[in-house]
């Protein structure tokens, strides 16, 4: 009886594979190796992380530390944490841990995903390999803006963070109203984003003359170059609700990222409509670079090459693509912290300049052993 | 047993299904499944071309019928057809769909009715040809829609269609141009419309998938009564599938009807250039190809700055 009513059902999962498992894409054997092993960096790098610093201790006791039960399954210390309330009492070791050391390597995994869908949505939507999150103009308004804020209206540096991230929306806003012409085209976009990109780091160059000291320069170049140093769980708190939204609406955009890399007319002939969509796409990932410059600033490179890196791994389905994004970007953003904080102990460059180092050489490795990149 | 009751089942609630939805059809469209796509007075061209590529057309796509497009290099025959898919938006005159102007239309309802298979078509080539079909049901997802039983459905049976079951699982960047252009057919197919433009579908592939590519077109008319226009290099080819052929010379309509009628040893030389023998047999007209005839038509070529654009 119960037999006869179940069968009907049966058979129609065992028919349809693509109704039975809604997200069955998502069991790829690929994307699960390359999720894992991204896990891993992530796991490694950060013990590396808590486990050096100046204050010392040991190991064991810095990975008692990252596992102390008092902190990890205090609820007020959480509330501390991602709402800023009154921090318990904690062992001086798991203060340091957790609240110093722990709170970078957060940020750098939010910012290796921000940065890596940012560039993955940016490459759909210019159907050109060679975007990043920086393409349309959005690295050069955010790098004028850090320059006039330091240099200019020394007053406002508190809030750096935020007149960054606006400064390179605006700039986004400003490469689309020059590349609208009755509609954009992927090429019309690259190019205004070229002339906006030149103009203001013209400008932002310029206004180094006018720094009085070292001090603002080098904080100046940390923050066009990227830097992790001294983020706190605040940066943990600005980025995490930009960076959920984007990322969600990233992961759901990416049938459309799907489709558009059909070309422009077979989109159309489907009936996208496609200035919104491009527009939509490009806001998504415009969003999610501002989230990350808000916090580390202008980190390059990881948004242009993790999407290759994905993509040479997992195959160019943008459902699969995105996800992966997720997880091999914050690899390469706390692998490539380690080195920024712990290579020249005592002193720590700029993350960026890690990611640059660490990126060139490996994209060469992929261009020299792929005979067509990416095929977009 | 059991299977056979829950598949009888199955395919009683699916044939309601479709019967719905061709109810649903019925109340937008005027009659029957098919529609009928008319251009009137159509001007259209490029922004960096000057002057009109087509020039006042007026073209009629009857239902359920395959119309062909024909005409030498730079006639407009793509611009029109894009003028006719709403790629395009005419300078002057109208497109419309059973009585509907297509601009009026939301673009995904537009694309639930007119598809169109473009000559430029990229597709990443690591994806499946199955996944480059499910696209082809994008007009009739919603944003954050997953596959229904009736994307399987028409997915399924677009694959059939369009014979390329056997590649189903293989990557599209795998494929030769002839299979891709199966695999292309089928997401447009997938589409599910009730009028179907192809720009030049059969061209670049071999022979073997020419008549594949015109018998799949044959069917889509005959079993689905489906509206088809066709722009075809291949005039023979237009002659012989064909219910109506439009031959077009630098942007304007030189002739339309029958193929028996348009396709003459006259017609051939003064829109063609060429001169040829044409014998009607039951397989529509052929045409045997003499030669070019030299006269100052290429004078005038300078002008067909169309050519590249198109």
């Amino acid at each position: 009886m119960s037999n006869q009513e179940s069968t009907p059902g049966a058979e129609q999962t065992t028919r349809s594979p693509r109704l039975q498992n809604r997200f069955g894409w998502l069991f790829d054997p690929q994307l699960l190796a390359v999720a894992l092993g991204s896990l891993a960096i992530v796991v490694i790098g950060g013990l590396i992380q808590v486990s050096f610093g100046s204050y010392s201790m040991t190991i064991t006791q810095a990975w008692q530390a990252v596992f102390d039960p008092n902190v990890v399954l205090n609820l007020e210390a959480w509330n501390a944490f991602l709402f800023g309330g009154e921090l318990p009492e904690m062992s001086t070791e798991s203060l340091v841990v957790w609240n110093i050391r722990l709170p970078r390597v957060f940020v750098a995994i939010l910012v290796g995903m921000n940065l890596s869908v940012s560039g993955a949505i940016f490459q759909a939507v210019t159907r050109n390999e060679l975007a990043s999150p920086f393409v349309l103009g959005v690295s050069a308004g955010a790098g004028l803006m850090i320059l006039l804020t330091l240099v200019v209206f020394g007053g406002l540096t508190a809030f750096l963070p935020l007149i960054a991230a606006a400064g390179g929306s605006v700039a986004f806003l400003l490469v689309y109203a020059i590349a609208w012409k009755n509609g954009t085209s992927p090429v019309r976009l690259v190019l205004a984003g070229i002339i906006v990109a030149t103009v203001f780091e013209s400008l932002q160059t310029s206004l180094f003359f006018f720094a009085d000291d070292i001090g603002v320069v080098q904080s100046a170049i940390a923050w066009t170059t990227g830097s992790l140093t001294g983020t706190d769980w605040e940066q943990v708190r600005l980025a995490l609700p930009w960076s959920v939204g984007a990322l969600l609406l990233a992961v759901a955009g990416s049938r459309q990222c799907n489709v558009l890399l059909l070309g422009e007319q077979t989109a159309k002939s489907l009936g996208m409509s496609i200035e919104r969509v491009r527009f939509a796409l490009s806001g998504v990932a415009v969003l999610a670079a501002s989230a990350s410059i808000a916090v580390a600033g202008i980190v390059t490179f990881v948004g242009l090459i993790v999407p290759h890196v994905v993509r040479n791994l997992v195959g160019s389905d943008y459902r699969k693509l995105i996800v992966g994004c997720l997880f091999v970007g914050p690899a390469l953003m706390v692998g490539a912290d380690v080195g920024a904080r712990l290579a020249l102990t005592p002193v720590q460059i700029p993350v960026g300049i890690v990611t640059g180092l660490v990126g060139g050489p490996y994209f060469l490795y992929l261009m020299r052993k792929q005979q067509q990149m990416g095929e977009l | 047993m059991f299977d056979i009751t829950g598949s009888i089942t199955r395919a009683t609630k699916r044939a309601d299904d479709s019967a719905e939805a061709s109810d649903e059809v019925d109340s937008e469209s005027t009659e029957g499944s098919a529609s009928t796509l008319t251009g009137e007075d159509l001007v259209l061209g490029y922004p960096t071309s000057d002057g009109p590529i087509v020039d006042g057309a007026t073209i009629t796509a009857e239902r359920g019928a395959v119309t062909a497009l024909v005409g030498p290099n730079g006639s407009g025959k793509s611009t029109l057809l894009k003028g006719l898919a709403n790629q395009l938006t005419p300078d002057e005159g109208s497109v419309l769909i059973d009585g509907r102007e297509i601009h009026t239309l939301d673009t995904k309802a537009l694309a639930r009715k007119l598809g169109l298979l473009s000559q430029e078509s990229t597709a990443p080539g690591s994806i499946t040809v199955e996944d480059l079909v499910y696209h082809g049901r994008y007009p009739h997802r919603g944003f954050f829609e997953h596959v229904t039983e009736d994307d399987e459905c028409a997915v399924d049976n677009a694959i059939d269609l369009a014979g390329c079951e056997h590649l189903r699982d293989r990557e599209v960047g795998s494929l030769s141009g002839g299979q891709k252009q199966l695999a292309w057919i089928a997401m447009a197919l997938a589409q599910d419309t009730d009028v179907l433009l192809l720009d030049e579908p059969t061209t670049f592939l071999d022979l073997h998938h020419q008549l594949e590519v015109m018998e799949i077109i044959e069917t889509l008319r005959d079993e689905r009564d489906i509206t088809v226009v066709v722009v075809l290099h291949d005039i023979e080819q237009a002659a012989r599938y064909a219910d109506r052929i439009i031959a077009l010379e630098d942007g304007v309509i030189r002739a339309r009807g029958r193929p028996t009628d348009v396709v003459t040893e006259d017609l051939l030389a003064e829109v063609f250039g060429i001169e040829a023998d044409v014998e009607s047999t039951d397989r529509g007209p052929t045409i045997t190809p003499i030669g070019p005839i030299h006269d100052n038509r290429d004078a005038d070529a300078p002008d067909t700055s169309a050519d590249g654009s198109q």
